[in-house]
């Protein structure tokens, strides 16, 4: 295929022969060799898999170099070695699926209502196999053709009960090698029971079996206990030993244990097998290539110091490749490691930019409009449909309009050129172009008219391909009928059109990062030796926050030690100030141009800075119950590790210690898993029985949330003979001090009888609070969720950021997280600032923004309090003081203050009250 | 809105609001086919058209 | 006016239901033609303006769509 000709129309695809399984569609369905990776593919270029193409395998066919109408088809291209000269090499190979076949117990290659979980998310898409009806028997083709696909078709019926198996092919050496945890599936698979109840209506039952629930992200264990409470969807502890098939309805039985031993028989329309996460051979092939370490479940090894560093110098690693993980801390590893790979080249930076040599503008103001129409045929695209002559002709009967003309493809190099010189040769100063869809294309023609020396928004573009001939196609007249509109609209609304400015946003290169714990210390890091002056602000007497009471990190490395050098390295780096003992005191600004005054020891100093980044952290929570405080025997987790790291001489008199997890966390008044607790207290136990291995060791859980490879730290807890007992909320243990004795009662599931354990050391595993500083989040205009937890952009695309521009966030403000997690997040902080501080003098807004009359403006202040960017404020001084004004830098040109703005003071510049009435006006005008 | 509109003698059927997602195609679809026959069913528009006469 | 002549002047969000729109397109799914489609920012642009407007200019119907 040749890309840059392929316009993605799909005709090569109509009369494909071949074909072979849709891996977009995990399987269930057959794609054609000339395919598409999936519909929303972006660009959208059709590829060959060489492999089942009959013309590349036979010499037959030749179908699509026949029908193509771009002559896109090229079926001489061979595999190319393409050599690049790089100085980092960030690797990112993902994950596959776990393969469930080799499971005979569940029979997923036998049974047909036995799917993956990656199958069932396909059968729940709306561009899926099923369009998104959930049915038995998903692998069967819609219409079947084959006898023996027919006769199951029949027995074919939308499900009315369905069953997730968690943990296949994760936590399992029995029937896979995957000791791990693959951390994601819980959540998916309550995701997918919600999902699937929505689309089947109320009556479908769902039913999932696990063994513990981890849903240890930020706000998944709301989504999880709304999943039991407001949809109804059953959770089963137990892990289910088998599934037979009825023969007659193809129904899976299935037998389990409950939790209280009871044999259970039960009927299931259909299973979903919740399969974990897998590197396949090949990465680890390629891992071993380029010679970088790897941890026994095949993930890449890295350290809690430098979370996305590899082994090898200069390569880093992000995502599932670097332990199983859930998309957003997917993405904080992936702007981690571009910040990890920038520092490595900061001394290379800009050495091979090459710059843009732009057209100077022409000044259409005062002009009469003179508007330019394109009308694209896209091949047969449009063609095919729409009488695109006609709709030419016509738009050269249109006010305004100087010149119409048809092109074959408006997005090709010889158009582009052929609209420079028309442009320049008509004096055109509009340009209307009816073609595919502004979304993908508008950009590119935008370049054509700045090329020629026109203001790129004096551009419509009207869409008369997907919205008009790819949906039309029975009806080609009133397709042309409707394009002549869309034309007529397009031209009505280009007349009105402005020139409009991008302004400039001038960047104040220096950073200011509040919180000078791990998160902040390692943003600050990469921030200063990308070359950047970085401001630390700390309220306390030195650096390092929380980590100073950890003992160990879940890898086992000295925390202090870490730490220590960490402190040093930023101390001494010479593009870093360190501010302890210093509150801020006001921010002003925005973007570029903050403004804030610091208090020091009740002195103060007024500093100006581009960015900000908010790495405030969060503290333990002071246990209210358990006996806490009464007796010097119960202690928190915080305090545990300081016994450890003072090598205490009490721990030696410890025969007994208990730990209780979940104190404050997952409970109605802090509805949140505090993530970091289960690891905390496994490594605790682990410490604990390797200093004194005939201790007794009891760890009274809920349940044990060890994600990812942490799973062999509960592994390694239970070899060495620590035990488990579980509680539920309801029924918490009860802890009591009788004749100096320690006394922790509780309910054992197993035998459902009262048990009482006598303790040397009772150890809580105490939630972690957010600092809820409102003050903070009121100066930069960021918003803290009901727990007190700041609210990023975008709870998976944009984890360390705020929507407020030039804010960004990092640590455990944003949510609880071990180090290695905290360290990446301020990594991730970094890399997200440096992308705006990197474009210091090419940073410009957009033109499509809100702007405020003041003579017409009423100081109503509707439009600024509700803006959700706090782009318009009120003028404090001059003539127009107390009138609203837009600051194009913080506006997104949504248009909602303009709605609201009750005496038509706001305008919306390329989206005009007046443009949008243009356009009604417009199709009024025939009707 | 609504209510306004029923108020000047506006069919509410004449008015719809709805909120679909880039990647939903198919409730696309099935809105504007929904809308379409609603419509249809109410016959064109005769109220509080602008007369060009 | 004949009956197959309908007007429903479509107010779109350009983030979303105008890109349900596009990939209805791609996905080649056929809907009725009588929708006409002014792409607007987002649906917060939105005002009853508008909708009078378009009724008053022989609209049909008036679809806005976040």
């Amino acid at each position: 295929m040749n890309v840059d000709l392929c316009v993605g129309c799909g005709a090569c695809a109509e009369k494909c022969p071949g074909k072979f399984d849709d891996t977009y569609n995990a399987g269930l369905i057959k794609r054609t060799a000339i395919y598409v990776e999936y519909p929303q593919a972006v660009p959208l270029k059709y590829g060959i898999n060489p492999d089942v193409c009959l013309k590349l395998t036979k010499d037959k066919c030749g179908n699509c170099q026949d029908v193509c109408p771009a002559n896109a088809i090229d079926y001489t291209q061979t595999e190319e070695t393409i050599t690049i000269n790089a100085g980092s090499i960030i690797f990112s190979p993902g994950f596959t699926a776990f393969n469930p076949s080799k499971f005979d117990n569940y029979n997923y290659a036998g049974f047909p209502n036995v799917v993956t979980s990656m199958e069932f998310e396909r059968i729940l898409s709306a561009t899926g196999p099923t369009m998104g009806h959930v049915t038995t028997f998903p692998g069967l083709p819609l219409k079947p053709k084959k006898k023996k696909d027919k006769l199951l078709a029949e027995k074919r019926k939308d499900p009315k009960k369905i069953a997730w198996f968690q943990c296949v092919g994760s936590r399992d050496i029995n029937k896979c090698d995957n000791p791990y945890c693959s951390s994601v599936c819980c959540m998916y698979a309550v995701k997918e029971a919600i999902i699937a109840k929505e689309h089947a209506g109320g009556d479908l039952d769902c039913s999932i079996f696990y063994m513990d629930m981890r849903t240890p992200g930020k706000d998944f264990e709301k989504y999880y206990q709304n999943a039991k409470e407001k949809h109804g969807i059953n959770f089963i502890r137990s892990k289910v030993h088998s599934v037979t098939q009825n023969p007659d309805t193809n129904d899976l039985d299935i037998r389990y244990v409950d939790e209280m031993g009871q044999i259970i028989d039960d009927t299931y329309d259909m299973i979903v097998l919740s399969v974990g996460l897998e590197i396949s051979e090949e990465t680890k092939d390629l891992a071993q290539k380029l010679g970088i370490d790897l941890t026994p479940g095949g993930f890449c090894k890295t350290g809690s110091f430098e979370p996305v560093t590899s082994s090898r110098d200069g390569i880093f690693v992000s995502g599932v490749f670097n332990n199983p993980k859930d998309i957003p801390e997917s993405v904080l590893d992936a702007s981690a490691a571009a910040s990890a790979a920038g520092d490595a080249l900061s001394r290379a930076r800009d050495t091979l930019t090459l710059e843009l040599e732009k057209a100077k503008e022409i000044n259409v103001a005062g002009e009469r409009p003179r508007i330019g129409a394109f009308i694209c045929d896209c091949g047969s695209n449009i063609k095919g449909v729409v009488d695109c002559e006609a709709v030419t002709q016509y738009a050269r009967t249109l006010p305004y309009v100087e010149f119409a003309d048809e092109a074959m493809y408006a997005c090709s190099q010889d158009a582009q050129n052929k609209m420079v010189e028309y442009i320049k040769e008509k004096k055109l100063n509009r340009i209307v172009v009816a073609a595919c869809t502004p979304k993908t294309h508008e950009p590119l023609f935008q370049e054509t008219l700045s090329n020629a020396g026109l203001n790129k928004y004096l551009f419509e573009m009207t869409n008369i391909r997907n919205h008009n001939s790819w949906v039309h196609k029975n009806n080609p007249d009133i397709a042309t009928q409707k394009a002549k509109d869309l034309v007529r609209m397009a031209v009505a609304k280009a007349a009105l059109a402005e020139p409009l400015k991008e302004e400039k946003i001038d960047v104040n290169d220096s950073v200011v990062v509040i919180g000078g714990g791990l998160a902040g210390m390692a943003s600050a890091k990469s921030l200063a030796t990308q070359g950047y002056k970085t401001h630390i602000i700390e309220k306390k007497e030195k650096l390092g926050g929380e980590a100073h009471k950890l003992y160990k990190t879940a890898q086992g490395e000295d925390v202090q030690t870490h730490l220590d050098e960490l402190i040093k390295e930023i101390e001494q780096n010479e593009n870093i100030t360190v501010h302890c003992n210093t509150s801020l005191e006001s921010v002003d600004g925005f973007v570029g141009n903050f403004k804030s005054t610091l208090k020091t020891n009740g002195k103060e100093l007024d500093l100006e800075y581009g960015v900000a980044v908010l790495a405030t952290g969060a503290k333990a929570f002071v246990p209210d119950e358990y006996e806490y405080g009464k007796d010097d025997r119960i202690i928190t987790s915080l305090d545990l590790d300081k016994m450890f790291k003072e090598n205490d001489a009490g721990l030696d008199a410890i025969n007994s210690a208990v730990f209780i997890q979940c104190v404050g966390s997952r409970q109605p008044d802090r509805p949140y898993c505090s993530r970091v607790c289960c690891t905390h207290s496994i490594d605790n136990a682990i410490e604990l029985k390797e200093r004194k291995p005939d201790m007794d060791v009891f760890i009274i859980y809920r349940d044990i949330r060890t994600y990812g490879e942490k799973e062999l730290l509960y592994k390694k807890a239970r070899e060495l003979g620590v035990i488990f007992f579980r509680y539920d909320v309801d029924q918490k243990p009860e802890v009591s001090i009788k004749n100096d004795k320690l006394l922790i009662e509780l309910i054992d599931h197993v035998l459902n009888q009262p048990i009482q354990i006598e303790a040397d050391l009772l150890t809580l595993a105490t939630a972690i609070v957010p600092r809820k500083d409102e003050k903070l989040a009121n100066f930069f205009k960021v918003p803290l969720n009901d727990e007190g937890f700041f609210v990023e952009k975008h709870a998976k695309l944009g984890p360390a950021e705020f929507a407020t521009d030039g804010v960004f966030l990092a640590g455990s403000g944003h949510y609880p997280k071990p180090v290695n997690e905290a360290i990446t997040q301020g990594r991730a902080s970094a890399s997200r600032a440096l992308t705006l501080l990197a474009k210091k003098d090419n940073l410009f807004t957009s033109g499509v923004v809100a702007s405020a009359d003041p003579l017409k403006c009423s100081e109503c202040g509707v439009c600024v309090s509700i803006c959700p960017y706090s782009a318009p404020g009120f003028m404090t001084d001059g003539r127009f003081e107390g009138k609203a004004r837009v600051n194009a830098v913080l506006c997104k040109g949504c248009g909602l203050c303009v709605a609201s703005c009750r005496s038509g003071a706001l305008h919306l510049r390329g989206f005009d009250t007046s443009q949008i009435f243009s356009q009604i006006f417009a199709l009024g005008e025939v009707v | 809105m609504g209510n306004l509109l029923e108020h000047m003698g506006i069919e509410k059927d004449r008015v719809h609001f709805s909120w679909i997602s880039s990647a939903e195609a198919t409730k696309f679809v099935d809105v504007v086919k929904e809308i379409s026959k609603k419509v249809r069913a109410l016959g064109p528009n005769k109220k509080l058209v602008k007369d060009y006469n | 006016m004949a009956d197959n002549d309908i007007k429903i002047v479509s107010f779109l969000c350009n983030w979303c239901s105008y890109g349900a729109a596009d990939l209805a397109g791609v996905s080649r799914l056929e809907y009725p033609a009588d929708i006409r489609v002014i792409r607007i920012p987002c649906s917060g642009r939105m005002s009853p303006k508008f909708i009078l407007s378009a009724l008053r200019e022989g609209a049909d119907a008036v679809w806005v769509s976040g």
